[in-house]
């Protein structure tokens, strides 16, 4: 009963080792995680002031009380440093010359507001540095003025807990990263199943079935086993890797849980696709736009897969987390059982 | 002539029956029902993929656990914030416990960024408290009018060249010495056009600000606050920093619809390949040339016609277009040859896995370094970036970055046609071979190696423009080194990986004279290919360090030098030709030798070719 699938699964696998399509896959998985972590290091530290060595001078001009106010607020902020001058066209000049890198023109307005006139070079991703640097000292401006006010205010705002050190690449670690990581082989292994299928209905090898001792049903078995055995497993390896590499990852098991529930959900699509429309033009497009169905579907979810993930991997899931992964599982098998059940009523010779 | 058309208008129509034939075809396997549910399943992922951007998925959602007495005045914070996840105090599960005196924050990474989140939480929360005050002007005191000026062109200190007075103009002889950049101290230069005052000494610039308003055209890709966002007024919160990256919004839109093009065009390509299919259309009277035209034009044709409908989407127009198609026709092209290669659906699949993000990376890369206009350049997607300012693009600078990937692809058509025969068609052999056998099939006799050689030159400097854009962030000290061996690989690589496939194929005799004939040919049509790298100059990639490390051993751009005698101009102008002769022979004796005795050869060629490479650029320097 079990040999002629663990025979099938097996030669699925030596044809991905044979072909070194496995070690593409790895090759391919491995360079994208790299390359969006080095954007997001990238976008992180524009973002976070923090982050990055990344000095910005300011010029400011303007009224001479609102000049010190503002100076203070600038000082406060990190990699920010102000320095005064006595007019805005001197401000200009070192803003052109590139002496600072934005100017910041205040002064009190009628209703007793700061007006505060900034300019920020437009070059891209110096600016975005620049802008958020900015912001933060003109909060904390806002933050010390608000004070100064609070008795034309009804409720007062909360005070703020000072700042303190914390890695800006820690959310996206789990949050990004992991989901990515987990959920990229199982889109690779329906891909799988949707090219083995297809390409045997094209080269007309199920016809052989007709003299083997091996059901059809025993063949796509085989094919999911293969391939929706290698997303748990490479699954299983990131998270490794990622310990390896420092980020801590929690409840490991659960993850490979859910990653194999999801693998048998999309594997039987794939495998559902491709015995609907056997033709692999017709049959990757319906798969993907599937793919793409079940994922977007499932983040609208209250527990959504990534989500989940990300909570698990972190350790602060609850309850709640498990019992979602218990019942992608279950989903998993239903959706195989129902696979099973079209499988036994599809005569493979009348496909293509 | 009459000859000539009649034979043109025949071959047109052979590709217009095939590609009638091919869309036909594709649109009898697609049945009534397929279509209907594809359609559907098309329409809700959008609908759920609208109401998720509308809605906000939040991939962050109760991250953190949070212990609060509800009556705390943090609680609303707590509670409003989506990251957050509010427990009682007495859950011992939490990261951060919130009393009435403290705040105690498990000391883990994840007690520290749930601090962090915290903070953001209550800041946000107090923002929104405000909005609700009666008195405006106490709740917001601060106002802030927020504009984006443009600068002359940013170069980071030290990896511009000096003496470059007139940046990308080139033209202009204004040679070495000159009162330049000495002034500023920072490093600073016009780059552009017709900027001859702004860069220089610093007095002179006091109205600059007058100056700039008058539409200084400096061609930094600045036009992306504008894009995004834009000059905003309001509360310091309101400030929404420009989105930096405006090329990979664009790279997505334009690149991710070609993926599913050639999924189709791949599977079609190797549905001949599959049990002989494509055997009648090769034995019918038509050149495979015609049926690979024919069976492309369908796949172009739509390919073209997205971009057109995503450019009018996005606001770009005719440059959009013209910048983005070449890409298109480079993934089709890729994918050719891939289909030609691979051996099943699924290594197909990997291959057009690959395809895509090679190219996806090619061409987000480099757009990374905006505020570097001549790096930016290597991706067309920056042509559209500036299309979409409305900036207009000097011819020069255009075929820079689309002619190398146009090149490319002609190559990669012309290799997968090479291979358009029985014997590679319907045989499984590993893709290295496949590739060897579509090279030498390019080779008839001894001049189609320089002819190769010279057909290479697209690839080299396309990798060696990636390798340019990804070693860039890095310190020039360690850049110039690095930059000269991948030169060096990539350049010895390119000269005899053909020869080698004709050795193997034992088209010539495994003799020295006629591996150095070879050689030498390899040498020569390198060389005369190289000439063509002027184009970098044209846009001013010479400019950086970087660029000039990259082609000046090429002998490009060594004419501008004043005061030297005709002699040695001739003398440097025909050392390369010297260099890549000599190089290219000892890889072809090693290629005679068999592929281990190649290996050791190439590694000598390199370590040759990186060691003149220092020479000149010292020399140079």
């Amino acid at each position: 009963m079990g040999s002629p699938r663990l025979a099938i699964a097996r030669r699925e696998l030596g044809s991905l080792r044979k072909e070194k399509t496995i070690v593409l896959a790895l090759a391919i998985q491995l360079f994208v995680a790299a390359f969006s972590s080095f954007l997001v290091v990238g976008l992180v530290s524009l973002y976070d002031p923090g982050a990055a060595s990344y000095q910005v001078d300011v010029a400011v001009a303007g009224d001479e009380e609102a000049v010190e106010d503002l100076l203070r607020a600038v000082g406060t902020e990190d990699g920010l440093s102000g320095r005064p001058y006595s007019s805005t066209s001197a401000a200009m000049t070192a803003f052109q010359e590139r002496q600072v890198d934005a100017v910041l023109e205040a002064s009190t307005g009628e209703d007793g507001r700061i007006r505060v006139a900034a300019v920020a070079p437009d070059t891209g991703v110096e600016t975005t540095a620049v802008v958020v640097r900015l912001r933060d000292a003109l909060r904390e401006l806002e933050r010390n003025e608000r004070a100064e006010r609070s008795a034309f205010l009804a409720t007062d705002p909360l005070s703020l807990p000072p700042a303190a050190e914390s890695s800006p690449y820690f959310g996206f670690t789990y949050t990004v990263l992991v989901p990515l990581l987990l959920f990229l082989p199982v889109f690779i292994s329906g891909s799988l199943v949707v090219d083995s299928l297809t390409e045997e209905v094209a080269r007309g090898t199920l016809e052989l079935l007709r003299v083997a001792p091996v059901s059809f049903a025993a063949v796509v078995d085989g094919k999911l086993l293969a391939a929706g055995g290698l997303a748990p497993v490479q699954a299983v390896a990131w998270m490794l890797l990622l310990q390896l590499n420092g980020s801590t990852i929690e409840s490991v098991p659960w993850l490979f849980g859910m990653v194999a529930g999801l693998s048998a959900v999309v594997v039987t699509l794939g495998a559902a696709v491709a015995i609907t429309s056997p033709d692999r033009r017709v049959a990757q497009l319906l798969y993907s736009i599937g793919v793409l169905l079940v994922f977007a579907g499932t983040s609208l979810l209250p527990l959504s897969p990534a989500n989940t993930a990300a909570r698990l991997a972190l350790g602060t899931a609850g309850v709640g987390a498990k019992v979602a992964v218990a019942g992608l599982v279950f989903v998993g098998v239903v959706a195989l059982v129902g696979l099973r059940f079209v499988v036994d009523r599809v005569d493979p010779n009348e496909l293509g | 002539m009459t000859d000539l058309r009649t034979r043109l208008v025949a071959h047109a129509r052979t590709v217009l029956r095939i590609a009638r034939w091919e869309v036909s075809r594709s649109a009898g396997t697609l049945d009534r029902r397929t279509a209907v549910i594809g359609l559907v399943a098309v329409l809700v992922a959008g609908g759920i993929a609208a109401g998720a951007a509308g809605g906000g998925v939040a991939l962050d959602r109760d991250l953190y656990r949070v212990g609060i007495a509800s009556d705390s005045p943090y609680y609303d914070a707590v509670d409003q914030s989506s990251t957050l996840d509010p427990r009682p105090v007495s859950d011992p599960n939490v990261e951060l416990v919130v009393s009435e005196t403290h705040i105690s924050v498990a000391d883990t990474q994840t007690g520290r960024a749930a601090y962090s989140a915290f903070r953001d939480a209550v800041q946000s929360y107090n923002e929104r408290q405000m909005a609700r005050e009666e008195n405006q002007s106490a709740a917001f005191p601060v106002v802030v009018d927020l504009q984006y000026r443009e600068r002359a062109a940013l170069v980071p200190a030290g990896s511009r060249v000096d003496g470059g007075a007139g940046g990308g103009g080139g033209e202009a002889g204004t040679g070495d010495g000159g009162g330049t950049d000495a002034g500023t101290g920072s490093g600073t230069s016009g780059d552009a056009d017709g900027a001859g005052g702004t860069a220089t000494d610093g007095p002179a610039a006091s109205d600059a600000a007058a100056a700039d308003d008058g539409g200084v055209d400096a061609p930094s890709l600045g036009g992306m606050a504008s894009l995004f966002g834009g000059d905003t007024s309001g509360s310091p919160a309101s400030i929404s920093p420009p989105f930096p990256f405006a090329s990979l919004v664009l790279a997505f839109a334009f690149l991710v619809p070609m993926n599913f093009v050639i999924q189709a065009y791949g599977s079609s390509v190797l549905n001949e390949r599959i049990n002989r299919r494509g055997e009648l259309l090769l034995v019918a009277p038509i050149s495979p040339g015609d049926i690979v035209a024919g069976k492309t034009l369908p796949y172009l044709l739509g390919t073209v016609a997205i971009t057109i409908a995503i450019a009018a989407a996005v606001g770009g127009g005719v440059v959009s277009v013209a910048a983005v198609v070449p890409i298109g026709l480079l993934f089709l092209a890729s994918t050719f040859v891939g289909a030609m290669f691979a051996r099943s659906f699924k290594e197909l699949t990997f291959v057009t896995v690959t395809v895509s993000v090679f190219l996806t990376t090619y061409t987000f890369v480099p757009a990374i370094f905006t505020n570097v206009t001549p790096i930016a350049l290597i991706s067309p997607l920056t042509l559209v970036v500036r299309d979409l300012a409305g900036e207009s693009i000097p011819l020069g600078e255009f075929l820079f970055s689309v002619g190398p990937i146009l090149l490319a692809a002609g190559v990669l058509f012309l290799l997968g046609v090479g291979v358009y025969r029985e014997e590679d068609m319907f045989t499984q052999r590993p893709v290295p071979l496949k590739f060897l056998d579509a090279l030498d099939s390019r080779i008839s006799r001894a001049r189609s190696v320089a002819t190769l050689s010279a057909l290479s030159i697209p690839f080299v400097f396309i990798a060696e423009l990636l390798a340019i854009a990804v070693l860039f962030v890095l310190p020039v000290d360690l850049t110039v080194p690095m930059i000269l061996l991948a030169v060096a690989v990539i350049e010895e690589l390119a000269k005899s990986l053909h020869v080698l496939a004709a050795f193997e194929k034992a088209r010539f005799s495994r003799t020295l004279r006629s591996s150095l004939v070879l050689g030498g040919l390899s040498g020569l049509g390198f060389f005369v290919g190289e000439k063509f790298t002027a184009i970098a100059q044209l846009a001013g990639l010479q400019s950086l360090t970087l660029g000039q490390t990259a082609f000046a051993p090429s002998g490009v751009g060594i004419g501008d030098g004043t005061g030297v005698s005709a002699l040695v101009v001739l003398g440097l102008f025909l050392a390369p030709l010297a260099l890549h002769a000599v190089t290219a022979s000892v890889t072809a004796f090693g290629a005679s030798r068999g592929r281990s005795a190649y290996g050791v050869a190439l590694a000598g060629a390199i370590a040759i070719h990186l060691v003149y490479n220092l020479q000149v650029v010292s020399a140079l320097g």
